[in-house]
């Protein structure tokens, strides 16, 4: 979390467009967005700063896969919540990504389940970190109606659910 | 009937001393029995004037002579006239045998000249029987002219069976007696000798009567003791005699019924008739008679055998009829012979079933054998003879012998298995192909009446050719698999470039929401929502194209299994309770990826069908099926779900048709279809609406 008390999301897709609008959609949700087109970048942006959860297209330029990001971050912060974003993962990457912890969300996405899933990550970690409940009050600022803005980052520490 | 009573009179003496002084003819006459004779007759030849006489008998049976009389003579002389037939030294034996009287002057029977005078039974007239006969001889008659010298020993009547006698009288007389003495001795001695023969004549018919009565006698009481009745009837008909076992039949005891008299007149009537055809008819005298019994009033079936009997004079006086019981006889008899036909008609059946068996087995084209519970070969057609040899012979060759070897094994194992019938494979030798071929043995046992196993039949398959077929069926299949998932991949390559575009432009309209316009939020609902459809029909597209996995053996089950964890959380959420009845399986080869994403499809279809929640039953089954040789499997996927409209189901595989409006594509039944049919396998589908949907797959169990 920033100094703003907002989420730090890295996103990163090799389609210029579908990142802009991933960007977009969890800014609306009042999340600190980096966003990035390839995995060097994605890579580079690790190493200058903190993320509170990844999300990753699995296919990315020049044979990259979103697992070489992901293994990236969890090398400095292996709890790390992250998600592969993909057109079309076979059975064995499924596999291999719930071994590792990974959330899979098979594009198209619905946007529902890209903000349920992405605030559920965060909320998960958020309550192994406790030294933030009570201080960070900021909330992410939702200008939309209905049921989209209900599901997004707000941080409901005293409802959630206990990690096991 | 005379009794010997009769001659003892008490006064007889008495007479005689009356009668002493009358003529001996006279006086001889007193004797009524033939013993009597003798004592007279030598009181009458000492009355003559001679010395001393004495008479010997001849025994016939012993050829014993003896003395049966004497007067006046020395009782020790008399042993010297005690000899016998044979002796025909001795002087009173030849005489006897000359049957001629004669003087002996110088003998050493005596110390005076005898006069011998031989005697034998003659009669003037002939005797009873000889009489009746008429052209018969008489002995007594024969004796009587002297026609011929008869031999003492051959004094047996022809005709009567009457033994004559023969005596001598032996009298002493006086050295050169006068020839009119010795005549009037002479005539004395034949005169009494008329009397005896007579005595002697009546003598026999006395004994003759009393055996007869003997005879009559015993023949009664067999008659009588005889079970079968027994009837003699007289020439019209009339019953003479019966005994107790035809009076049963034939006499009217004093109680009956009315009935009962009928029957007994009936019988009689019956009777009659039988003698009346049998006298017609003359040669044949058996008749079968039904009679009731008056005692027992069953009825009861008679062998009637009937015989003239005839009077001494050879004129027929009466019928005897013999009646035997062959009631049960003729029962027995009959059944016998219905039960002879019966065993012809069974034996026919057996033939024609053994015929119509034969041309079955030689008309199926498979080899098939029949063995003992020895797994002997008892029975082979043509195809089998070629592969083990003729039954009940030696193997010919040794390829036959080790097929024997085989088959024995294979039958001796099922003979003591438990089951009645078995389908194993069976390695034999093919003598025309040489070549060792697999066949498919199917058996079955037969079983005595005791449940024990008598004999197993056999029929094999050549596998070659169905695998042959099976082999092609295979590869075509995945070539179609491979096609499909081909085509897949291209679907799912050009799903996966349209893809991101999409992810994009759907962002974007969902961007777009908040500074919208109101006048134009139709158009953008419409923007919306379409974007969404095809991003569906991206994701089912995309599917496709995982499928790309080999065609390899399967169980079945496992996909099931694997799917329902993959969705487990989903059906949880809809509140779908799962039941499972996973049968047993083999290995089916398949793409497993394929069958997966069906399955999925189908799971996923059942869901959406339970929007309120419900029950989801997935069941597995192999099954065989004559046609194939590895059976089917088949999966039966069932919810209590909305159903299909009946209208819909003619339609519900074709592409683009869906029940769930704007949120199906109308794709995932038809790649259900299209994934089954690659596979051989068959889809169906039965729905109620309201009550729910059943969804069958079958799939081809191949093997590579």
């Amino acid at each position: 979390m920033n100094d703003a008390g907002q989420y730090r999301v890295l996103v990163v897709d090799d389609e210029a467009s579908v990142l802009l609008t991933y960007r977009l959609i969890l800014e609306q949700q009042g999340y600190a967005v980096t966003a990035c087109g390839t995995s060097r970048e994605a890579v580079e942006a690790l190493e200058k700063n903190e993320f509170d959860a990844i999300l990753c297209d699995y296919s990315l330029e020049e044979q990259h896969t979103g697992f070489e990001v992901i293994h990236a971050a969890r090398r400095r912060y292996p709890e790390v919540p992250a998600a592969l974003l993909t057109g079309y993962a076979t059975l064995e990457t499924a596999d291999e990504a719930e071994l590792k912890g990974i959330k899979v969300m098979f594009k198209p996405i619905e946007i529902d389940e890209f903000l349920s899933t992405t605030s559920s990550m965060l909320r998960k970690n958020n309550e192994s970190n406790q030294k933030d409940i009570g201080e960070k009050d900021a909330k992410p600022q939702s200008n939309r109606k209905g049921e989209h803005g209900d599901s997004g980052a707000r941080r409901r520490a005293s409802t959630g659910p206990v990690k096991g | 009937m005379a009794t010997a009573e009769v001659r003892f009179q008490p006064e007889r003496i008495n007479a005689r001393r009356a009668t002493q002084r009358r003529p001996a003819v006279l006086r001889l006459l007193e004797a009524e029995r033939s013993e009597e004779i003798f004592p007279l007759l030598l009181e009458e030849i000492i009355a003559l004037g001679f010395a001393r006489a004495l008479a010997v008998d001849v025994n016939f049976d012993t050829g014993d002579i003896t003395p049966a009389a004497a007067l006046k003579w020395p009782r020790q002389q008399l042993e010297k006239f005690s000899t016998a037939l044979w002796m025909s030294e001795h002087p009173l034996v030849s005489v006897l045998h000359t049957a001629r009287p004669a003087v002996l002057n110088k003998t050493n029977l005596h110390n005076r000249p005898i006069y011998i005078h031989p005697i034998l039974y003659s009669n003037r007239n002939l005797c009873w029987e000889a009489d009746r006969i008429r052209t018969a001889t008489c002995l007594a008659v024969q004796n009587f002219h002297r026609e011929k010298k008869i031999r003492l020993e051959e004094q047996v009547c022809a005709t009567c069976d009457m033994r004559a006698y023969t005596a001598a009288l032996i009298v002493e007389v006086p050295r050169n007696a006068a020839q009119s003495a010795i005549t009037e001795l002479s005539e004395l001695i034949e005169l009494a000798n008329r009397y005896l023969s007579r005595l002697f004549k009546v003598e026999h018919y006395y004994n003759r009567m009393r055996d007869m009565e003997i005879t009559i006698a015993q023949m009664g009481t067999v008659m009588q003791s005889m079970a079968d009745p027994v009837i003699l009837t007289d020439t019209q008909h009339r019953v003479i005699m019966q005994n107790k076992a035809a009076e049963r039949f034939f006499r009217v005891p004093d109680e009956m019924t009315e009935g009962l008299v009928r029957a007994v007149e009936l019988n009689n009537l019956l009777f009659s008739a039988a003698l009346s055809s049998m006298l017609v008819s003359g040669s044949d005298s058996h008749r079968d008679l039904t009679l009731v019994d008056a005692i027992e009033g069953e009825e009861m079936l008679f062998e009637a055998v009937s015989a003239p009997t005839y009077g001494p004079d050879g004129i027929q006086i009466g019928t005897v009829t013999v009646m035997r019981d062959v009631t049960d006889l003729r029962r027995a008899d009959q059944e016998l012979r219905s039960n002879y036909d019966k065993l012809r008609e069974a034996e026919e059946v057996v033939r024609q079933d053994r015929d119509r068996l034969n041309l079955i087995i030689e008309n199926v084209g498979d080899p098939i054998v029949v063995c003992d519970r020895e797994a002997k070969i008892v029975l082979v057609d043509p195809l089998a003879s070629e592969l083990f040899g003729e039954a009940n012979e030696v193997p010919r060759n040794a390829t036959q012998f080790r097929n024997q070897t085989q088959l024995s094994a294979y039958i001796s194992n099922f003979t003591y298995s438990f089951a009645e019938r078995e389908t194993a494979p069976l390695s034999l030798s093919n003598p025309a192909l040489k070549q060792e071929i697999e066949y498919d043995a199917r058996s079955g046992k037969i079983f005595d009446e005791g449940g024990q196993v008598s004999y197993t039949v056999t029929v094999l398959r050549d596998l070659t050719a169905l695998r042959k077929v099976e082999q092609l069926k295979v590869e075509r299949r995945m070539l179609e698999i491979e096609k499909f998932a081909a085509t897949g991949r291209l679907a799912a390559t050009i799903a996966h470039e349209v893809n991101n575009p999409m992810e994009a432009i759907k962002n974007a309209i969902y961007l777009l929401a908040g500074s919208m316009p109101d006048t134009a939020s139709p158009i953008y609902n419409i923007l919306k929502s379409e974007t969404e459809r095809v991003a569906r029909i991206v994701r089912q597209m995309l599917g496709l194209y995982r499928n790309t996995e080999q065609v390899k053996p399967v169980n079945v089950n496992m996909i099931i299994e694997d799917t329902l964890l993959l969705l487990n959380r989903q059906l949880q959420r809809a509140n779908i309770e799962v039941e499972t009845d996973l049968g047993i399986l083999p290995d089916a080869v398949i793409a497993a990826d394929q069958i997966r994403q069906v399955l999925s499809n189908l799971v996923i279809n059942s869901k959406d069908a339970m929007p309120n929640g419900g029950k989801l039953i997935i069941r597995s089954r192999h099954f065989s099926s004559p046609d194939d040789l590895q059976g089917w499997v088949r999966i039966l996927i069932a919810d209590t779900g909305t159903g299909v409209p009946p209208e819909m189901i003619r339609s519900i595989f074709e592409p683009f048709v869906t029940t769930k409006g704007e949120k199906g594509t109308g794709l995932g039944l038809w790649i259900v279809k299209g994934i089954i049919q690659n596979h051989g396998g068959r889809l169906s589908l039965k729905s109620k609406p309201g009550k729910g949907t059943v969804f069958k797959i079958d799939l081809p169990v191949m093997k590579l």
